[in-house]
């Protein structure tokens, strides 16, 4: 426990200077002559279409500052994203008084109105093939999704379903954003988790119903408050009728909080790039909530990437905390595609766990990855065994192969990867 | 008539070794006790997609790679590669560039002309110990950064995964061009005893 704790310390430092890059990047446009001109106005052309106020902030940060070319195509990008255009060219030209310059951000084409998107597609060695895809039709500043999902690799459970969710973008100012989701899932068991966890735990459908709203504090910084009403189909729930288990319909209403910060220092585009990945969730169920089950869930979870030329370092932590009597799909599960690799989630823990300590740490060089995780999942403070695994393998973006061995199991049973994950 | 034909032989010569000196574009010479090139019919900052980028004020890195084989032409004896950023200044219309490897170095305010020069002479190198007679060839090539390798989907792929929009900016964009790139400029065979002589020249 005290190596975790070590490499908790050691990842969690470069989050605590998050200064650092500011010098870095000073360093980058030294490289430009044209960043000692100052830049006049930025001009979004090829569209009528209003940007945020949010994105009107970064436009007029870049507005009177210095010419920064990394932090232009940054800006390019979110507007990109934001207006969901399929391109945005930037062109530079010289501005109305000497040492100054004009940006231009031309659209080249215009908003996509319906997009399919795949947010996860998975296979693993031993678990199968995971997936979660959705269509989304865009008007105004509203979004509506379609989705399929079929995940075998973040719950002790296998959950495939439908999804359906409608977003406004803007409630009164950009600043606030509201989402109505619903979910239907049929679940599946493990043998492994069948024969440890109490038949009244196990449930064959989960309908999820979470309206939730999200403020952005300060860019990058943002809160996400709502509601989660779970329903659960449990066959054999602890009721008797006539001595035999009866099928019953729980509830599981939580209150869920998230504070998230995401902050990104340069461009793909650029030889160096960082960025710092944050969120803290909470998840507490109540009884004010007319919910069945009382529970609070704490997880808090952070990367770090720093990226020079074809060299890549990443690191990675997690931890939680659950306690209540929280359903299956609350406990906390390592040895999944994205967190202690290489171990099966049913040989650390086959119902999941209530406490959760994680570290990683990884290398890239070009397409090729290395990675070390460790980690420990424990119920009571005996059960608490740090675990650790290794891996190698290819990684483009979101797309990887990867193979991964569990050190110190006795066994050399490597898992696996292909695919993308977000 | 003979007069006449004089200067006809003269005049076709003359043409004759004009045409040759322009055809030679890597040009080795022994200098200070080192290797010095010159490429002066090449011109990398005069057109294409790097250009481009430079007067849209965007930096362009270019790769110069330049080896020096002896005894046979498959013994490296000596390989240097370095980076350059070039830039172009909107308001000033002139070059900047910035060598990148250590010593690292800077020159501003050059015309493309004496920007292409400048980071050709950053290439010279040092022969220390070489018998004057040894055979030796050199080999230069240039490559600019344009079509840098950047994010697999353009950058288009956000939190919530890969999206059809990304796949359709993808797929519906043209063949990537291939990297701009200059050379290989080859001279040789040549001794240190032949350049003391004269440069020499090559292609």
């Amino acid at each position: 426990m005290k190596t975790l704790w070590l490499l908790a310390l050691i990842l969690a430092a470069p989050l605590s200077a998050c200064k650092l890059p500011d010098g870095e990047e000073k360093a980058s446009p030294r490289l430009n002559v044209n960043s000692r001109y100052t830049v006049e106005s930025v001009r979004l052309l090829g569209t009528d279409l209003k940007i945020s106020n949010a994105l009107r902030v970064e436009v007029d940060r870049i507005v009177g500052g210095k010419y920064d070319l990394s932090a232009i195509e940054d800006l390019a990008d979110r507007i990109k994203s934001e207006m969901h255009l399929a391109d945005i060219k930037i062109s530079v030209t010289r501005g109305t008084t000497p040492d100054h310059v004009i940006v231009n951000l031309e659209a080249r084409q215009q908003q996509q109105k319906f997009d399919l998107n795949v947010a996860k597609f998975v296979y693993d060695s031993k678990e199968g093939w995971n997936g979660d895809g959705a269509a989304t039709m865009n008007f105004h500043e509203n979004a509506v999704t379609f989705g399929l999902v079929s995940d075998n690799d973040t719950l002790v459970e296998r959950y495939a379903g439908i999804r359906a969710r409608f977003e406004r973008k803007s409630v009164g100012t950009d600043r606030v954003q509201l989402r109505f989701e619903f979910d239907s899932f049929h679940t599946q068991w493990n043998t492994a988790t069948l024969s440890e966890a109490p038949l009244s735990e196990i449930y064959r459908t989960r309908q999820v119903f979470t309206p939730e709203a999200t403020v952005v504090i300060l860019p990058p910084l943002d809160w996400s408050f709502g509601v989660s009403f779970d329903r659960l189909g449990v066959p054999f729930s602890s009721t008797t009728v006539g001595g035999a288990a009866a099928a019953k319909t729980e509830s599981s209403n939580a209150v869920v909080n998230t504070l998230r910060y995401h902050q990104r220092w340069g461009s793909a585009h650029d030889r160096r790039e960082q960025e710092v990945n944050a969120s803290y969730i909470v998840r507490a169920g109540t009884g004010l909530l007319d919910s069945d089950r009382a529970f609070t869930r704490h997880l808090a979870r952070a990367f770090y990437r720093f990226r020079r030329g074809r060299h890549t370092v990443r690191a990675d932590f997690a931890a939680g905390r659950l306690s209540g009597a929280a359903p299956l799909y609350e406990r906390f599960v390592l040895g999944d595609s994205e967190m202690l690799r290489g171990w099966s989630r049913f040989d650390l823990d086959p119902v999941g766990g209530t406490r959760l300590l994680y570290g990683s740490a990884g290398y890239q060089y070009g397409i090729l990855q290395t990675f070390y995780d460790t980690g420990a999942i424990w119920d009571t403070p005996r059960q608490k065994e740090a675990r650790q695994s290794v891996g190698i393998g290819f990684k483009k973006e979101c797309f990887q192969l990867a193979v991964a061995f569990p050190l110190g199991s006795g066994r050399v049973d490597p898992i696996f990867y292909a695919g993308m994950n977000f | 008539m003979s007069a006449i034909k004089f200067w006809w032989v003269v005049v076709a010569f003359l043409s004759g070794f004009a045409l040759a000196m322009m055809a030679e574009e890597l040009i080795v010479n022994w200098r200070n006790d080192r290797l010095e090139f010159s490429l002066s019919h090449v011109h990398f900052l005069s057109g294409g997609k790097p250009l481009e980028m430079l007067h849209n004020a965007a930096p362009v890195p270019f790769d110069f790679q330049m080896t020096v084989y002896s005894g046979s032409r498959n013994h490296v004896l000596r390989q240097i590669t370095d980076q350059f950023v070039v830039s172009y200044a909107l308001w000033e219309e002139d070059f900047k560039v910035v060598k990148m490897q250590s010593p690292r170095r800077e020159r501003e305010h050059l015309s493309a002309q004496e920007a292409e020069k400048w980071c050709v002479d950053q290439m010279a190198m040092d022969l220390p110990r070489l018998a004057p007679e040894t055979p030796l060839w050199a080999r230069f090539e240039i490559r600019a950064e344009d079509g840098k390798e950047g994010p697999l989907f353009g950058g288009s792929i956000g939190d919530s995964g890969l999206s059809l929009t990304s796949l359709i900016e993808v797929f519906s964009r043209p063949a990537r061009a291939a990297q701009s790139h200059w050379g290989p400029y080859e001279a040789g065979p040549f001794t240190l005893e032949d350049l003391k002589r004269s440069p020499r020249r090559g292609s």
